[in-house]
């Protein structure tokens, strides 16, 4: 692998991750908010409200795996590498 | 000396007999009000007994246990469903790549979902220790030349299929 591929990959890999983490990590902090203030305000809805977190967390968070596992194949398994 | 615990009830017995009071000067429904609030100043709140505030989080925990077990139940189906395909049409590497990824997928829900139930009583944030499973099924699956990394990648997101199926199922 030529040092121009390398570094490409490198820089690519890290935005993959960095910017694939943002969008995530915003709704999952909103996410969160929003569950720890309605089992706040309404207790006997906890089961319900946690499992819908969870359920949101999941699809949420595929988002940064996308992109960490973009970023670990471009480091690890990169296909252009000649 | 008063202790806490009679001065808190002498005072929400007083506020009782106030909001009483004030409610049975009410024009309509003053009566109903009324004694519907002096009953509760002599008898037993529950909305304020911790021990009854346990057994309904019990029946919480049990809810969220029981969806977890049924993201399991029909993850682990997928999985052997998607691992008998694979391995009768691609043969018995990717068949083994592919369980590899939908056990360490599993694994990375099971991780999720306890972040997820520590949030708000041990914990104020989500573990990020999850995120370190693809990570390391990844350098895995590219150092052991035994598994392939599409197929360990596509069984790890066999999670979201019983996601997907578990979330349509809910009522």
């Amino acid at each position: 692998m030529d040092s121009i591929t390398t570094a490409a990959s490198v820089v690519a890999a890290g935005l993959a991750v960095g910017l694939g983490a943002i969008g995530p990590g915003i709704g999952q902090g909103s996410a969160a908010q929003g569950a720890v203030e309605g089992i706040a305000r309404q207790p006997e809805a906890e089961g319900k409200i946690r499992g819908t977190l969870l359920l949101s967390f999941a699809f949420m968070e595929s988002l940064t795996i996308y992109g960490l596992v973009v970023a670990l194949v471009l480091l690890f398994a990169n296909p252009f590498a000649g | 000396m008063i202790d806490s615990p009679g001065l808190c009830r002498e005072l929400r017995c007083l506020v009782c007999k106030t909001t009483s009071h004030y409610h049975s000067e009410t024009p309509i429904g003053g009566i109903f009000v009324a004694s519907e609030t002096v009953e509760n100043c002599s008898s037993h709140d529950p909305l304020l007994d911790i021990d009854s505030s346990d057994s309904s989080s019990e029946v919480k925990s049990d809810e969220y246990l029981e969806l977890q077990f049924r993201v399991f139940r029909l993850a682990i189906l997928l999985t052997i469903f998607a691992v008998g395909i694979a391995g009768f049409f691609w043969g018995t590497q990717a068949s083994a790549s592919l369980l590899v990824g939908a056990l360490s997928g599993i694994f990375y829900f099971r991780l999720l979902a306890r972040g997820v139930g520590r949030l708000g009583t041990s914990s104020k944030i989500v573990g990020k220790v999850q995120l370190l499973v693809p990570v390391l099924l990844v350098l895995v699956s590219s150092r052991f030349p035994q598994l392939d990394l599409i197929p360990a990648l596509l069984g790890f997101l066999l999670y979201k299929p019983a996601l997907i199926i578990q979330f349509l199922l809910m009522p």
